[in-house]
């Protein structure tokens, strides 16, 4: 089967979310053919997710003053900085017949593969995590996010990070830390990696691109054919681009679930843990476990992979940290679980009692809002 | 009125005494004292969905129609729209499943509901729905092909 591969690259926020649910939309449609479109941004610019509210996610006044473009894509997950390092991926598809729901879980999976491939071809020892990322024992190198349009057509996004530039990225987005420190930069190094580091070569991002381009083929079965978007498809994409990428309507909206912090420290006998969770609403969109302990960098890298986009509740809290730990029991060198899932039971606690004081609620009183980070 | 449908460890609840759509998976309850139905997503769905992280859903008055949006959501970043098993007006939405969306995985069938809605044609479009009899066959079926995907045990 022929689908379209379009390759473009340096292009604005705006334009390039906007092609991206053009081309799902009409393709679900049936009027536009299944599409592949592997590009990049302009440096750099700061992509939130769906529902995400934007203060909390990016530091704005960095953003303004570096002009560096912010917009909303209508894929899940969390914030992003995208740029020429970047690799994005965009493929649209339509849905099968008759089931809402499922068909998208599944070709999260099966639209990974051509990058899981890709990566592999490359000497990355890369794989699907079912938290809707791909690793490399453990660290993130690809964001995945799925979008299902109206018309039934599926959009699979991806971001591989060929190369990131981390104290930038710091720069640009929210994180539970008060300042960023050498140390808080060298500790994120270590907990998401990239293309070039892995490789430990300059390859470069045509080079990525060409390779992942060949492994969809194979994976999906199908003959990609290069070519562009048609003056119809530039129509609505231009329409689409002014009526929503370009309108603060839609980039700055809001979301009605608070976002909360939450931190604790607990002391044991083999090192301190010091953890702090980020939350929407009940559900953990991210976590940092740090310390003095001793572990290896990318078992402690699983265990945050684990609970992001994790349910908040202390049962399943424990179940996802408990089911990495099991996998990599001697990596954490003697730190018992225990005390790993106490402490991020307590993060979220603190963090959910922020909220309650954020709602007014009855418990209000008994927080003290000065335990945001312990 | 709790069925329940047993794979491994893990059971499914499919209350019998609701209308469910073969393709979104949302329940449709129909309130002989009101006239209203009551809408929300069914266990299977939500075990393909994952824990929900957010929803939205469309205000009092707005007109819906069967098989088309009636909000958004955000599960394991996947986002989609949620789609009305039956035409009708919202006359109500549950506030609390938007600003907590948990709430709808931990208690799918009462205070997880998402909308209730005045039907325009409760009669026919039900009859399109799944329920009575024809559940346990389709539940069945439904809970095979997640087998096979290997989203459950």
């Amino acid at each position: 089967m022929d689908w379209r591969l379009i390759t473009d690259d340096g292009v604005s926020a705006s334009f390039g979310l906007s092609a991206d649910e053009v081309m799902a939309e009409r393709v679900g449609a049936g009027v536009s053919v299944p599409t592949l479109r592997l590009y990049t941004y302009r440096s750099y610019c700061a992509l939130v997710g769906r529902f995400q509210n934007i203060k909390n996610e990016l530091r704005i006044d960095f953003c303004h003053e570096n002009h560096i473009p912010i917009n909303r894509r209508p894929t899940g997950g969390g914030a992003i900085i995208m740029g020429e390092d970047q690799l994005g991926i965009a493929l649209s598809m339509p849905a099968q017949e008759g089931d809402t729901y499922s068909r998208a879980r599944e070709i999260m999976t099966l639209f990974s593969d051509g990058i899981v491939r890709g990566l592999k071809s490359l000497g990355v020892d890369a794989h699907f995590h079912r938290k809707n990322d791909i690793v490399v024992n453990g660290k993130k190198i690809v964001g995945l996010g799925i979008h299902r349009a109206p018309s039934n057509g599926l959009l699979f996004h991806a971001s591989v990070l060929v190369d990131l530039d981390v104290p930038f990225m710091l720069r640009v987005l929210n994180t539970p830390f008060e300042k960023i420190s050498d140390k808080e930069i060298a500790t994120i190094t270590e907990r998401i990696t990239n293309v070039r580091r892995e490789t430990n070569s300059r390859v470069t991002l045509d080079e990525v691109r060409k390779i992942i381009a060949r492994e969809y083929e194979t994976s999906l079965n199908i003959h990609l054919v290069p070519g562009d978007f048609t003056p119809e498809e530039r129509q609505d994409i231009d329409r689409l681009e002014k009526e929503k990428y370009l309108s603060d309507d839609w980039i700055y909206q809001t979301s009605s679930i608070e976002d909360t912090y939450g931190g604790s420290k607990i002391k044991t006998p083999v090192g301190l843990i010091d953890v702090r969770v980020s939350m929407a609403g009940a559900m953990i969109k991210a976590a940092f476990i740090g310390g003095d302990f001793f572990a290896s960098e990318a078992a402690v890298a699983d265990l945050e992979g684990a609970l992001k986009w994790h349910s908040g509740q202390p049962e399943k809290v424990a179940a996802a940290l408990e089911e990495v730990y099991m996998r990599r029991r001697e990596e954490f060198n003697s730190l018992p679980l225990e005390f790993i899932v106490q402490a991020v039971q307590k993060a979220v606690v603190r963090a959910l009692a922020l909220e309650i004081l954020e709602d007014g609620g009855p418990h209000s009183q008994e927080v003290n809002a000065g335990e945001k980070h312990d | 009125m709790l069925k329940e449908f047993k794979i491994g460890n893990d059971s499914y609840s499919i209350p019998a005494d609701r209308h469910y759509g073969r393709e979104n998976h949302m329940w449709a309850m129909f309130d002989t004292t009101n006239g209203q139905v009551l809408v929300g997503i069914d266990a299977l769905g939500l075990t393909a969905l994952g824990d929900l992280a957010y929803v939205t859903l469309q205000p009092a008055g707005t007109s819906v129609h069967s098989g088309k949006a009636f909000g958004t959501l955000e599960a394991a970043k996947m986002t989609g729209d949620l789609f009305a098993p039956i035409s009708g007006t919202i006359v109500s939405r549950n506030d609390n499943a938007v600003r907590n969306p948990s709430l709808v995985n931990q208690d799918p069938y009462a205070a997880g509901w998402l909308i209730s809605i005045l039907p325009s044609d409760w009669q026919n479009e039900s009859a399109q729905l799944v329920s009575g009899s024809d559940l346990p066959v389709w539940v069945e079926t439904e809970l095979e092909r997640y087998r096979q995907q290997g989203w459950i045990d």
